[in-house]
């Protein structure tokens, strides 16, 4: 109870900083406001990415050409982009200089000959090249993710070695009839190769590229991004504040009370997580009442996923605090942390194009589970079954600091 | 003087490299004002926090209101009041929104918990200005809440640290006549303070620490008489050529006991220190210095202080 006591001193200290208010609601909001200004009409309804005007040079004389070209020209991506062909590169390019065009794949000559293992396992390398148009913002962003997701599943069937042609078959309804043809074409022409043949490293969600259709939200990308970024800024500044009570012996007056030691951290740091949750909350608000930002259709999920990131973020806040050597370095390490995660766990940009290390990077953080599961809600209008490893990567962070924290701040203040 | 409320016995407190208590034992009567005397960074606030169960004494133990400090340290915080030497409090609340949470810290809620934050309001003479936060109070005021809080529970001893430090003397009057006022209601109070005034005003015992130790314990006529008949002497000097030479020749003269040297201010401990004023300037003037001021004062705590230790109370 003494710890609930705590926790709302400390929230109704926080919501009368009025530097913390900007730093927790306005930095976020006009972040994103300008963000989506440069995206466009924030006018608040979503911005309609239909009919992108892109030509394909396919020079290349072989399957893999053939698949680029049946992909893209497949009825899934028919309304999404309006798609010609042409077979002179410069032409094409021109084109996008004179406006008519914001993209132009090329797949050159040989193109499948030089990626395909020969009969001795043999193969080469070979690059499809993308030209944009550099004063558009959005749709070479989505060209390009098209291209990327097609050239990635080539890849890794390529590499896995596998893909028989019934298994390709099967995820044909995912990934589009071309794509399953595809997959049979190289199942069939590595196992001529007498390749040893592994598991498949399709990844299904490639498919969801081939949805159509679809109408881009900035701020359904932005907003839980800015959210999650300026979440663990306050989360961390909140965890500082059980060293400014050491610093203002207002921790040692605690302590001279018959609270007990645990009790106190308990409500110190739970006070970080419900200033957290109350930030959280009133930014979502906020932003669908400002910017017209559906934060999907799944409430349940929804509220549990906000309460985890809150858990994690003030978690993590609370161990880097309790493993700082004073309340100087917990403030310098609580903003490189917030900015290192930010920028890899996907707060500024989709992680969805990162690979090896940096993939396994961006996983350490909060942002990044936190953003899967916020896009998986509000881009993708996903469930609670499409967060669920989203929240359970989040539960297991939150409870791991929060105990590591309790333990370092008991052995640190009970001298 | 058979009833003490609070005693402690042979209390240490040492860290890696230092030994900040070394052995300090006294009790304190119930009723009683006691004070620890002693110049900063002489283990009050040590000895105070291991009262308070702060810090766990690394020998020793203390005995409150039949209570151990080392063993029963939530049955010790129910009856002792804290009143840090720092102003523990929130800026950004108002005066009473801190009374309430700290009394709620004590357990005190409902109208009990709101009958004692207008009480010690009144205490602190501040219930007019109950609801702006203490970010806008003077030092003063701000020290004064800071003992609100302490007395929220109604303590049966109440630990004041150091009080009055960095305030106005019209706040300073304040609160020692709010001590007063409180022990006249039956407040035991254990006192800290590096002013000689204070102590002596407030307590009739005191106990004198330096370096760790307790290095005399008494009545205020006990601890004064360990000085004899010595009057404190303070003379203002400047220009003194070689101090060194000037203290060896002004302890070789009759009645003189102690020469120190504090900035500009010799301080020199001599009995019936009047007779004897002439010889002493002299000395002064003949190691090229010039007196400035003189104050001669009877033997008090200050004395008593330069006495044990050789040292200025404000050293």
């Amino acid at each position: 109870m003494k710890a609930l006591q705590i926790a709302v001193k400390d929230t109704l200290t926080r919501f009368r900083d009025w530097k913390a208010l900007a730093g927790m609601f306005a930095a976020p909001l006009i972040i994103s406001a300008m963000i989506g200004l440069a995206f466009g009409d924030l006018g608040g309804d979503e911005t309609p990415i239909e009919n992108i005007p892109v030509v394909l040079v396919n020079l290349d004389a072989g399957e893999l050409g053939q698949a680029y070209e049946d992909v893209l020209t497949s009825p899934d991506l028919a309304d999404l982009i309006a798609l010609e062909t042409m077979q002179d590169p410069q032409a094409a390019k021109a084109r996008i200089e004179a406006g008519e065009l914001r993209a132009v794949i090329v797949i050159p000559a040989g193109f499948s000959e030089t990626v395909i293992p020969d009969s001795q396992g043999n193969s080469g390398q070979a690059n499809v090249e993308l030209y944009t148009d550099p004063t558009a913002e959005i749709s070479p962003v989505i060209v390009r993710s098209i291209v990327e997701r097609i050239t990635a599943a080539i890849n890794s069937t390529l590499l896995a070695g596998q893909v028989a042609g019934q298994q390709a078959a099967g995820y044909a309804p995912l990934l589009g009839p071309a794509m399953g043809q595809l997959g049979a074409a190289i199942g069939a022409e590595l196992q001529s190769g007498n390749l040893n043949l592994q598991e498949s490293l399709l990844d299904l969600e490639v498919v969801s590229t081939g949805e159509t259709g679809e109408s881009f939200d900035p701020f359904a990308f932005f907003i839980p991004g800015m959210a999650v970024f300026f979440l663990m800024f306050s989360m961390f500044e909140g965890s500082r504040s059980i060293l400014q009570e050491e610093r203002h012996w207002t921790l040692q007056r605690l302590m001279s009370t018959p609270t007990p030691t645990w009790e106190i951290i308990l409500g110190k740091m739970g006070g970080t997580f419900l200033t957290g949750l109350l930030q959280f909350t009133i930014l979502m608000l906020s932003s669908t009442y400002l910017f017209g930002v559906s934060w999907g259709t799944s409430i349940l999920g929804l509220a549990i996923l906000v309460v985890l990131t809150v858990f994690a973020a003030s978690g993590l806040g609370a161990m880097l605090t309790a493993f700082s050597r004073n309340e100087n370095q917990a403030g310098v390490v609580g903003s490189a942390v917030s900015l290192v995660f930010g920028a890899l766990g996907g707060s500024f940009f989709p992680t969805d194009g990162l690979t090896g290390i940096i993939n396994i990077a961006s996983k350490l953080t909060v942002n990044r589970w936190a953003m899967d599961g916020f896009l998986a809600l509000t881009v993708n209008r996903g469930g609670l079954a499409d967060i669920q490893t989203s929240i359970l990567v989040l539960a297991v962070i939150g409870s791991v600091t929060f105990v590591l924290a309790t333990l370092a701040f008991q052995k640190r203040f009970v001298k | 003087m058979s009833n003490p409320i609070l005693q402690a016995q042979n209390l240490h407190k040492r860290y890696e490299k230092v030994h900040a208590v070394q052995g300090i034992s006294f009790d304190i009567q119930q009723g009683e004002i006691f004070s620890l005397l002693g110049p900063n960074g002489a283990g009050k606030t040590t000895t105070i926090s291991m009262l308070s169960c702060l810090l766990s004494a690394t020998e020793g133990d203390a005995v409150i209101d039949g209570h151990s400090v080392g063993t029963q340290a939530d049955a010790v915080k129910r009856v002792i009041g804290v009143v840090p030497q720092e102003i523990a409090l929130y800026p950004d609340l108002t005066a009473r929104e801190n009374l309430m949470f700290w009394g709620k810290m004590y357990s005190l809620s409902g109208a009990h918990l709101k009958q004692r934050v207008a009480e010690t309001l009144e205490i602190a003479g501040l219930s007019d200005r109950a609801n702006e936060k203490v970010e806008t109070y003077s030092g003063g005021m701000k020290r004064r809440i800071n003992i609100a809080v302490g007395l929220l529970h109604e303590p049966k001893v109440l630990f004041m640290d150091e009080p009055t430090v960095g305030i106005d003397p019209q706040s300073r009057r304040r609160i020692l006549d709010t001590v007063l006022e409180l022990n006249q209601r039956g407040l035991t109070v254990l006192y800290t303070t590096h002013y000689m005034e204070e102590a002596a005003e407030l307590s009739r015992r005191i106990g004198i620490v330096d370096h760790g130790k307790l290095i005399a314990l008494g009545t205020q006529d006990e601890l004064t008489k360990l000085v004899g008949e010595r009057d404190t002497v303070r003379i203002g000097i400047s220009s003194v050529n070689d101090t060194d030479a000037l203290l060896a020749a002004l302890t070789k003269l009759s009645g003189v006991d102690h020469a120190a040297l504090e900035e500009d201010e010799l301080v020199l401990q001599a009995t019936n220190a009047n007779a004897h004023l002439s010889q002493i300037i002299g000395a002064i003037g003949a190691a090229g210095g010039q007196v400035k001021s003189i104050k001669v004062a009877e033997p008090n705590l200050e004395a008593v202080f330069l006495h044990l230790t050789g040292r200025a109370l404000r050293d």
